[in-house]
Parts: C-alpha cells; sequence; structure tokens
C-alpha cells in the first residue's frame, strides 16, 4: 500500500493520498473511473429529463428536432469545452495511478 | 417563523448538484443495503470465527481477514472513492464562486444578531491539523471550509438535515438543570453553529456561546446564524481552554466533539467543562458509540474510519470510557442509547452529565 503515515498527535495513522485497496493500482484507477463514469451519466440523464420536460410543457421543441440539430461554431467550442472537463473528471484518475507501487 | 432563509450558497451549476445527489445515493447504497457489504462480511466474519473457535481478537487480526476478501477490498475502495467524489465535487463548485463566497462572508462579519468573536493571533494546536473525513484543507486551512463543510454534512446526512431537523432534534432532547434555570449556554466546537441557533430558539432568553477553533467555520455560523435572526456569540477558542469564568454555563453541549480529540485533549476538554459548568448544570454529549458489545464488522469499520477517512483519534476515542472520565471530573451521568438516529443507525449515543 502506497501509504503515507499523517498522525499530528498519536491515535491510528492516517493512510496516504491515494491507498491501493485492490491488487494493483489499475484496478483501483478502473473502479474511480467507472464511478466517475456512472456520476456523469447520471448528472446527463438528469440534465436531458429536466429539458425534455420544460421543453414539452413550454411546447418548444420536439423531440425529432433535437435529434437533428447541428450545432453552430458557439455551440461546437461550449460542447468541446465541455467534454474536457467531462474527460478530466472521468479519467484524472490516470493521473493517480503511481509509477511503481 | 414561516421561511428561514436558505444559509447554504447554492452551487455553482446544476450538474454539480446532480453529481452530488449521486453521490448521496451512491453512498447510501454502498453502506447500506443495496450493496449489502456489511450483513455479507460481518457473517463471513462470524462464521470463521464459530469455525475457528474463538472470537475474533484486535482490529489487526479482522482487517487481515476482511483484506484477504476481495469483496472486502472492494468495499474498501468504493467507501473511499464515495468520500473522494463528494469533496471533489464541493470544492470546485465553491472554487469557482470564490470571489463571491469570500465576499459573502466580509458582509456579514460586523452585522448583528450576535457577535463575531474571532483572534488574530489565534494558533491552530498541531493535532487539529488533520483533513477529517478527507475534507480538503481540513477544517480551518481554507476560507471557504465552512461551506465546504455545510455543503459536505448535508450530503452525509443524506437530505435528513437540510433544514437542520437532526440538530433541532437533539438539542431538543437535551435536558434541563433540575432547578429549570437557563440563563447561559456553551456549544463546545459549534462548527457552523447548527446546535447554537437551536438552543437560542429552544432557550430564547439565554446568552449562547458558540465556540470552534476554527475561524472559517465560525464565520459561516456568524452569517448563518445572523442571516436567520438568532443572536448567538461565535468565538474561536479552544474547548479545552474556553477562556469562561468558573461555573458560567447552564448548559454545555458538545456535538460529534469528542471523537476528533487526542485521548490527551479528551480529558482536558472535560476537565474544563466542569469547570464552567455550574453545580446542577448540564453537561450533553453526543458522540459515536464505543467499541464494546460491537461486531466484528462495526470494529472493522472503525478501524477503515480512523485510517481512511481522516478520523485519527476515533479509534481511541471508542476504547475509551467516555462515561468514566466524565465521573472523575465531577459530573453524574445518566444516559440511555437512543431508539433511532439519523445518518445510519447505531453510531451514536449520548452521556447527559449532570455537575456536582
Ligand atoms: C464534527 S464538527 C462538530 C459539529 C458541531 N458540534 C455541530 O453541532 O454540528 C468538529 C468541530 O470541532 C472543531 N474542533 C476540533 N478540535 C477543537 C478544539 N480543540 N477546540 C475548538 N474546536 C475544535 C473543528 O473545528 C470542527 O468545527
Amino acid at each position: 500500500m502506497s501509504d503515507r503515515v499523517q498522525t499530528p498527535e498519536g491515535g491510528t495513522p492516517i493512510v496516504g493520498d491515494d491507498p491501493v485497496y485492490l491488487n494493483d493500482p489499475i484496478q483501483d484507477a478502473t473502479v474511480r473511473m467507472l464511478l466517475e463514469l456512472a456520476a456523469q451519466v447520471w448528472v446527463e440523464r438528469e440534465r436531458r429529463l429536466t429539458l425534455e420536460a420544460l421543453l414539452e410543457k413550454k411546447g418548444i421543441v420536439a423531440h425529432d428536432e433535437i435529434e437533428r440539430h447541428t450545432p453552430d461554431t458557439v455551440l461546437a467550442a461550449r460542447l468541446k469545452d465541455e467534454r474536457a472537463r467531462f474527460l478530466e473528471d472521468v479519467f484524472k484518475e490516470l493521473r493517480r495511478v503511481p509509477l511503481n507501487q | 417563523m414561516s421561511t428561514t432563509p436558505e444559509t447554504l450558497p447554492p452551487l455553482a451549476r446544476r450538474s454539480d448538484a446532480a453529481y452530488l445527489d449521486f453521490v448521496e445515493g451512491l453512498r447510501e447504497f454502498i453502506l447500506g443495503k443495496g450493496a449489502d457489504f456489511e450483513e455479507r462480511l460481518n457473517s463471513a466474519l462470524e462464521q470463521t470465527s464459530a469455525s475457528r473457535g474463538r472470537p475474533w481478537g484486535d482490529v489487526e487480526e479482522i482487517r487481515e481477514f476482511v483484506h484477504s476478501l476481495p469483496i472486502g477490498r472492494l468495499r474498501d475502495r468504493l467507501a473511499r472513492s464515495q468520500q473522494e467524489m463528494k469533496w471533489h465535487a464541493i470544492e470546485r463548485s465553491f472554487d469557482e464562486q470564490r470571489t463571491q463566497l469570500t465576499a459573502e462572508l466580509a458582509k456579514w462579519d460586523e452585522r448583528g444578531p450576535g457577535r463575531l468573536l474571532l483572534d488574530p493571533t489565534f494558533e491552530h494546536p498541531a493535532y487539529t491539523n488533520v483533513h477529517f473525513h478527507l475534507q480538503p484543507g481540513g477544517y480551518y486551512k481554507d476560507e471557504l471550509s465552512g461551506f465546504l463543510y455545510h455543503y459536505g454534512t448535508k450530503v452525509f446526512f443524506r437530505g435528513d438535515n437540510d433544514k437542520d431537523e437532526l440538530h433541532a432534534k437533539l438539542v431538543g432532547t437535551v435536558p434541563a438543570p433540575t432547578d429549570g434555570k437557563v440563563h447561559r449556554i456553551l456549544d463546545l466546537a459549534c462548527s457552523i453553529g447548527q446546535s447554537s441557533t437551536a438552543f437560542r430558539r429552544r432557550y430564547p432568553e439565554a446568552e449562547v456561546w458558540g465556540i470552534d477553533h476554527s475561524a472559517p467555520m465560525l464565520r459561516v455560523a456568524h452569517r448563518r446564524a445572523a442571516m436567520q435572526g438568532d443572536a448567538v456569540n461565535f468565538a474561536q477558542r479552544l474547548v479545552e481552554k474556553t477562556g469562561f469564568p468558573d461555573a458560567h454555563f447552564d448548559i454545555t453541549f458538545a456535538f460529534i466533539l469528542f471523537h476528533e480529540l487526542p485521548l490527551r485533549i479528551i480529558h482536558d476538554t472535560v476537565r474544563e467543562a466542569a469547570r464552567v459548568t455550574r453545580r446542577g448544570g448540564i453537561f450533553a454529549i453526543y458522540d459515536f458509540t464505543g467499541t464494546e458489545g460491537k461486531s466484528p464488522y462495526q470494529r472493522y469499520h472503525r478501524w477503515f474510519d480512523a485510517r481512511h477517512n481522516g478520523e485519527p483519534y476515533s479509534q481511541d476515542f471508542c476504547d475509551c470510557r467516555l462515561g468514566d472520565i466524565l465521573t472523575a471530573n465531577g459530573f453524574e451521568v445518566a444516559a440511555a442509547p437512543l431508539a433511532k438516529r439519523a445518518g445510519g443507525t447505531g453510531y451514536m449515543q449520548h452521556w447527559f452529565a449532570t455537575r456536582v
């Protein structure tokens, strides 16, 4: 375990920043990414359901229109930013895999 | 009071709230019946000790067994991750609003009702330098620590404390001194003051003091109380050295403080509480239940919480007999376990002690 002892005064020594629980750090990273991914899926679903409900309530957009929509340059740039944030959330875990365990 | 103003600042984005909503559900799933780790691991532990014909020895023996099972290690991975995910989302969301939130705190510092007494020369004892339950920066190193803590505990209590219901309930359960006199109340380690304001509402005539060593906590406590119109005084003091006169308080209170103190400071704090609580006054404590009579899994969980969830002093606290320490310092303890507590059953107990 990549334990770094940190306890200012007695007690149980606290584990270091990125403890490895599974057989190797890659397994830990995989589980972490899976959890992040699941969180992102939920975040998206929550937003989409909210949005669709609002659109429908206001009679603004038909589902079909969403399917066929092409983003303009502003939206395309925003989507790129969002994608970077999404990738960071899920795959930042890769940075935490130690070089050697 | 018809509407209480919302004192918890909104998150930067809707997606942050959805993310944290997910984490709240995940937490419940992992720690509760969803994944059913507790019951499965505990029965494995019990079967093994039965077939060996002897009870489990020290927690190290239990730990070795749990870690020999893939499911035990996976549980640990998931328990650690849900906590890290929570703080990651809260920290980022408040960090994006740092300028506004800092200004918001400054705006309330001087406003009443109630006073905020910070000590610019205050020195944090070394033992407080712990990132308890993995909160980034711990309790006092980020000026937004109080807001982080408020949101973090909101997720921790899984929606049961969104309107401070839990604090109101616990404060409401504290017995009054038998002579009925309640003029002054001290809330030890008040954090963001949720118990302090509950006391002020229960005893609107009483002078209520909330103390904590963390200035960021106290600033949020003061803002929250002032916004709600609750006249409570908040001061930056140590629980083991409060600076109040002898026999000053009718009720002294400590909610989930003691498990975050080293044993030495637990003794000092009880002694200090005995000094500032008047004869016939009440010292009411809510904290973790002791290790005695715990299932092997619960003993494992205590160790895990201590080592892997930033609670280094909790094991020693759970192993000590707080009742005996209270008695040795001039208190008479009368306590029965609470029937049902929020945040998971069976993890908290209370000590209602009278100063004799
Ligand atoms: C879990 S919180 C307490 C919750 C709070 N009592 C409530 O009613 O919600 C622990 C608090 O103890 C404070 N603390 C820890 N050691 C302390 C000490 N020696 N003196 C003063 N405050 C302390 C921390 O700053 C933190 O705010």
